[in-house]
């Protein structure tokens, strides 16, 4: 009796563990696809706090995102007068950074040379700033001196202090430095890593001594909304171009919201002449692709359709919202989603309201409307990604001035802004990150919706 | 008069509700398609009269490199990316259709580069496949630990099997794909794998970095191909279409299996069926109508392809990654030269016609009997 019941335990232990074993191996696959899926945008997102995204080889350790580097630049934020986090060089400050080098064994042991350099922040600004103010003219650097010496392995290992006083009236939100060691002396650390290390390790170069934690790790996030000006205006482009998203989408997702309902109830429950050939002309708009419509939609736009926008004063549509906002009011998939919907909720209470004498608008507005809660919910989310990600139409519309694009016209612009030459890549992946931002949250909260828009798009009916 | 009015509002009804939903409908798709088929058939430019020039412009786009090119490459493009997107859906949702704890965490965290956008993405993407990118770099590893990993798959198949194997000998069921099997021998393959380096038996090659030109060449892979190999950015382009439909087809495969009755499964399981016969007789078949709908809206996508082309632009040549799509907007606004909004008219109703025959073609022999989406 107990060999028997010792038996059962056994196999009861080794069913149980083999489960076990069967839902690691489960999570370690799972645990490799969100690798594959989310390693590229979190790796994507992490080189975009990097001062060059582009170095190879490619790792995954940050200067940005390290815990010394943040207290070094709080502490030199601190010093110069402002608060830690949003850092200044105030009037009357002294910063002072502590610089470590190793001087192999036969090289003179002379300290760092120091210069404040001049520099112009990227292509769109310079333009605008050309009574700029350079720190390096108001500020001095008041002394570098050598505050310890060990020796180690080969050689020599001394540490420096170098601080700069603003004696200026002024208050400065940036101070660059350039250090200058002889060839084969080495770099060891300082009170934060440098930016730059360039000239065989010749020059450690740092953007902002000052700036303070968050515009240090988001130096190329702060980049995107700094360096793009507007040319007629002044104003910041990118912060424009969210503002020109937001609307639009917003704008298209309330017109499609009640169009796409409308156009659905009526396709789903009246009789009209020609409902079968409109629902199949729908089908079939659906997979004509844009490219086949959209030189006569740009005409249509730039004759003001028709010469109708003559009559309010108005001429083309082209690069206006209005004319991208018109074009798509309602898109044959939404009418589609919805008349799906309409079709599968039940007959009766719509009939026993027709008995009592309701109108068609009223049973659609009183009856179906608030039934179609769910199907709506999918609709706005889709609807929203859409509009947002929106390219080719955006593309051929809105052309010129800049502040009329869209965010995804003008990320494809930054490929222009960014790569003369060389690619920067910082701010192009800073850029595109911030602007799928806005989507990544919407799909965090609402992503059941997601799910859901998907399976009505096309499963149901 | 009452009651005239409110049934003359009765009749109307449909009409009024439709009203805003026709008119994008016929000026911005019925009226829009209409001209283009016009247009295709005369010598339109943006500016002058059009004249009515019969079907030259369709003869002419058979004659030009660029159009035989362009369509070549969205050719190749559709049935390349369709088929693998529709197998790596399937598979993706197979193992994801789990009653695990946190799977929902999983399919959000899958699905998130369907939701961004094609520029991100694309962005994101010429980044990595730079020369001296994130993909070079990881192929530099996989070439230099390549006998590393080498030995470890080959120890890992051979413990899995002595493994399952043993238990065969006892008489037991057992899989050879066994997940609990697995982890016991991925745990010993790493050990020996390990000691091995540590006593340096296997070592990593010292190999120069790898300097594959993604974007920036003519080269056709695979070179073994020969006239069905395709230009190289273009396959950058097909792996980087492939990551973000997978998880989207994904979702509409789940849900197409939490609909596949238990039973069957449990009816095949008495009759000794295995994991994969399971899949292959049970799974595959019943989700037939979910592979013509994603199949169907992957030809569509990918025909339609047009903004990874742009969005890489100069940074490859054109030739390479040209699809009918970009074709049509090239035409259409070249820029500096004169707009032939003839040929972009007449390559879209190709783009078009080609898009509605595959999509029928795929109906037949899919046996489906219903109309799409239906």
């Amino acid at each position: 009796m107990k060999i028997q019941q010792n038996y059962t335990n056994d196999i009861n232990l080794k069913i149980k563990r083999r489960r076990w074993m069967n839902v690691g191996a489960i999570y370690l696959i799972l645990l490799l696809f969100s690798v594959l899926f989310m390693g590229t945008f979190l790796f994507g997102a992490m080189s975009s706090l990097k001062d060059n995204p582009s170095k190879w080889p490619p790792t995954l350790k940050t200067e940005q995102l390290s815990l010394k580097n943040w207290i070094g630049v709080y502490i030199l934020a601190r010093q110069g007068g402002a608060g830690g986090f949003f850092g200044e060089l105030k009037s009357g400050h002294e910063v002072s950074l502590q610089i470590t080098y190793k001087y192999p064994t036969g090289v003179e042991i002379i300290p760092p040379e120091a210069i404040i350099p001049k520099r112009f922040k990227g292509a769109g600004r310079a333009a605008l700033d050309l009574d700029k103010e350079f720190t390096a003219d108001f500020v001095e650097i008041k002394l570098i001196e050598e505050i310890s010496r060990t020796s180690v392995k080969n050689g020599t290992q001394v540490s420096y202090k170098i601080s700069i006083v603003n004696s200026s009236q002024k208050d400065f939100d940036e101070l660059p430095i350039d250090l200058v060691v002889p060839y084969k002396v080495k770099f060891k650390k300082a009170t934060f890593s440098p930016n730059r290390i360039e000239r065989l390790g010749m020059v450690q170069s740092w953007n902002n001594l000052v700036g303070g934690v968050i515009p240090y790790i988001f130096h190329n996030h702060f980049r995107v909304f700094n360096e793009n000006y507007s040319r007629s205006t002044g104003k910041r482009l990118f912060t424009t171009w969210i503002y020109n998203s937001f609307f639009i989408t917003i704008v298209k997702v309330i017109t499609t919201l009640i169009f796409a309902s409308m156009a659905g109830y009526a396709l789903a429950r009246l009789k009209f002449y020609g409902r079968n050939y409109l629902f199949v002309l729908i089908l079939f708009s659906m997979m004509v692709p844009g490219q086949v419509t959209f030189i006569s939609n740009y005409l249509v736009l730039r004759d003001g359709i028709f010469g109708f926008t003559k009559l309010f004063g108005g001429g083309s549509l082209l690069n206006t919202f209005t004319g991208l906002i018109i074009s798509g009011l309602v898109g044959a998939t939404a009418v589609f989603i919805m008349k799906q919907f309409f079709e599968g909720l039940p007959r009766e209470m719509e009939e026993s309201a027709r008995i009592d004498g309701a109108s068609t608008y009223q049973i659609f507005a009183k009856i179906m409307l608030p039934l179609a809660k769910p199907a709506l919910g999918a609709l706005t989310i889709l609807t929203f990604q859409g509009v947002w990600n929106e390219f080719f139409w955006p593309l051929v519309v809105l052309t010129s001035p800049m502040d009329k694009f869209t965010l995804t016209i003008g990320l494809l612009s930054f490929k222009n802004t960014y790569a003369s030459g060389a690619f920067d890549w910082g701010p192009i992946l800073a850029g595109a990150i911030i602007s799928a931002l806005p989507i990544i949250i919407l799909f965090i909260v609402f992503q059941r919706y997601f799910v859901e828009g998907i399976s009505f798009s096309g499963i149901k009916g | 008069m009452e009651n005239r009015w409110s049934s003359l509002k009765e009749k109307t009804a449909p009409y009024v509700l439709l009203s805003p939903f026709l008119f994008g409908f016929i000026v911005f798709f019925s009226y829009a398609f209409i001209r283009s088929l016009y247009f295709s058939f005369t010598d339109y430019d943006l500016f002058s009269i059009p004249n009515w020039v019969g079907i030259t412009n369709y003869i002419n786009l058979f004659k030009e490199h660029l159009f035989t090119r362009a369509l070549r490459n969205s050719l190749t493009f559709a049935i390349i990316v369709t088929t693998l997107q529709t197998i790596f859906a399937l598979l993706l949702a197979v193992v994801m259709n789990q009653k695990i704890r946190g799977i929902k965490y999983f399919r959000t965290a899958y699905y998130m580069p369907s939701v961004t956008s094609s520029i991100v993405i694309t962005l994101i993407f010429m980044w990595m496949f730079q020369r001296k990118g994130v993909i070079n770099y990881l192929l530099t590893l996989l070439h230099q630990y390549g006998l590393t990993i080498g030995v470890f798959l080959a120890l890992l198949a051979g413990i899995q099997f002595l493994l399952v194997f043993k238990e065969k000998l006892r008489g037991r069921q057992v899989e050879y794909l066994e997940p609990s099997y697995i982890i016991l021998s991925i745990i010993l393959a790493s050990i020996i794998t390990y000691v091995f380096k540590d006593f340096g038996i296997i070592k990593p090659i010292e190999a120069k970095a790898v300097d594959i030109f993604w974007l920036n060449t003519r080269e056709k892979v695979p070179f073994w191909a020969g006239p069905f190999a395709f230009p190289r950015p273009l396959g950058a382009i097909m792996i980087l279409n492939i990551w973000t439909t997978v998880p989207t087809f994904m979702i509409l495969y789940l849900a197409g299996l939490q609909g596949i009755p238990k039973a069957l499964y449990e009816a095949a399981e008495v009759d000794g069926a295995k994991g994969w016969q399971k899949f292959w007789y049970i799974t595959v078949p019943q989700l037939k109508h979910i592979t013509f709908l994603v199949v169907t809206l992957g030809l569509i996508g990918t025909l339609q392809m047009f903004d990874q082309v742009k969005i890489i632009g100069n940074q490859a040549p054109l030739e390479s990654t040209i699809t009918l799509a970009y074709y049509v907007y090239q035409s259409a606004f070249p820029g500096a030269s004169a707009p032939k909004v003839g040929m972009a008219s007449a390559a879209a109703i190709i783009l078009a016609v080609l898009t509605l025959t595959v999509v029928l073609i795929q109906k037949v022999f899919s046996g489906e009997g219903r109309g799409l989406r239906d």
